[in-house]
This record gives C-alpha cells, structure tokens and sequence, in this order.
C-alpha cells in the first residue's frame, strides 16, 4: 500500500505513537494516507480506537518483524 | 462526545504521566477532557517544576522511567498535557484551597492553566463526565 506520509514512532511507547500520528494528522489533507511505523503492541489496536472516534479510517495494519505498519485515510 | 475528569492530588512522575496520558488521550479522540489540580498535584503547576521523582513505594523503578523518558520512548508529561491543549478540548484547573494554604499565587502557575477553582466549581464542571478517576 502507498502512503503519502510515513510517520515512524518505532520504540515510542503509548502515547507516543498516537501522539505522533495526531501531529501528522493536524498537518495533512483529506484523502492522505499515513503510514504509522510502532513497535507498541497496543498501537493497532488504540490507533483502531482513535479512528472511530476521530473519524479517520485505518485501511490496514502489517506486521513486520517486530514493526507494525498502520495505515490510515485523513479523512475531512 | 464522551468526557472525562481526572483530579490529580500528586506531583510525582509515577502520577503525572497516567493522568496527562489519559487526559490527552481523550482530548485528541475528541472527547472532553478536564483536570483539576489539588493538593499536591497542585505543585506540578508551579512555573519551572520538572517532576523527578517517583511516589517512595516504587524509587527502585525510578532509574528505568527517568531513562524511558530521556530516551524519548516516552515524551515528557508536559509534552502529553501540550499536545492535549493544543485540541482545544482539555482543560486545567488548580484548586485555589491548596493555592492559599501552600502560598502560590496565579502569577506562580504555568501559563496553560485555564481557571483556578474551588471545589463546587470544578464538581459543577465534572458532574456530567462519564469517567471520574482521583490520582494520588
């Protein structure tokens, strides 16, 4: 999957993931897609969470290694 | 939206962080987000305090989360509570019985404090949140 931005918050433990996707979310536009780099294991699902509330959509999540890949569509 | 208050009543690291992750947390979900800083809690507000210690019960930990956060596994409590203010949705208030009997003027506080408030202001302000947690 293509991602517009990659925000890497590998070896940032919760809530530095989330808190660095949120910054990369304030600056993007609709319709982006960001790539969010974690080895937290509770990132996929706190940033799954975080979606349905903020209303941006998770498109997927890898694993890779120890990395998970977090894609996300910056929605409007 | 959901809301949440959390009352924070220490200045050790071990109970900033949780209560400025949650609270953050909440406010970039777009939830309402409030903290009222009393008693203790109230001297992580002063202006220029960095909390280096952790509550007594857990000092042989207190190496491992000072190099967690100078690492940058882990941002610093007022990076969290920064982020937070910067949605507009999280909001601080300091307990002005703890500010008269510790001395602490409103001049003495950071400048992100919203209001300082006594007890039935912030219970006024907290009675319709669907979590209440009490730090201490």
């Amino acid at each position: 999957m293509e991602a517009n931005i990659v925000v890497d918050a590998r070896n940032k433990s919760c809530p530095g993931p989330l808190l660095a996707l949120t910054k990369a979310v304030m600056k993007a536009s609709p319709g982006q897609i960001i790539m969010l780099l974690s080895t937290d294991p509770g990132a996929p699902q706190d940033i799954r969470e975080w979606a349905s509330h903020a209303g941006h959509k998770v498109l997927n999540v890898e694993k890779m290694g120890e990395t998970y890949r977090i894609y996300l569509e910056v929605l409007g | 939206m959901p809301k949440i208050s959390i009352i924070v009543a220490s200045e050790k690291l071990d109970k900033l962080f949780p209560a400025a992750t949650l609270a953050t947390t909440a406010a970039v979900m777009g939830w309402e987000s409030e903290m009222f800083f009393t008693f203790w809690g109230l001297l992580a507000l002063k202006k220029g305090y960095e909390p280096k210690e952790v509550s007594s019960d857990y000092k042989s930990y207190e190496d491992d989360l000072r190099r967690a956060i100078s690492s940058g596994a882990m941002p610093s409590w007022l990076e969290i509570l920064e982020q937070g203010k910067k949605t507009g949705k999280l909001k601080i208030y300091a307990c002005s019985t703890t500010m008269n009997f510790l001395g602490v003027k409103t001049e003495d506080l950071v400048a992100y404090v919203d209001e300082v408030v006594g007890a039935a202001s912030f219970l006024s302000k907290a009675k319709d949140s669907d979590i209440n947690l009490f730090i201490s």
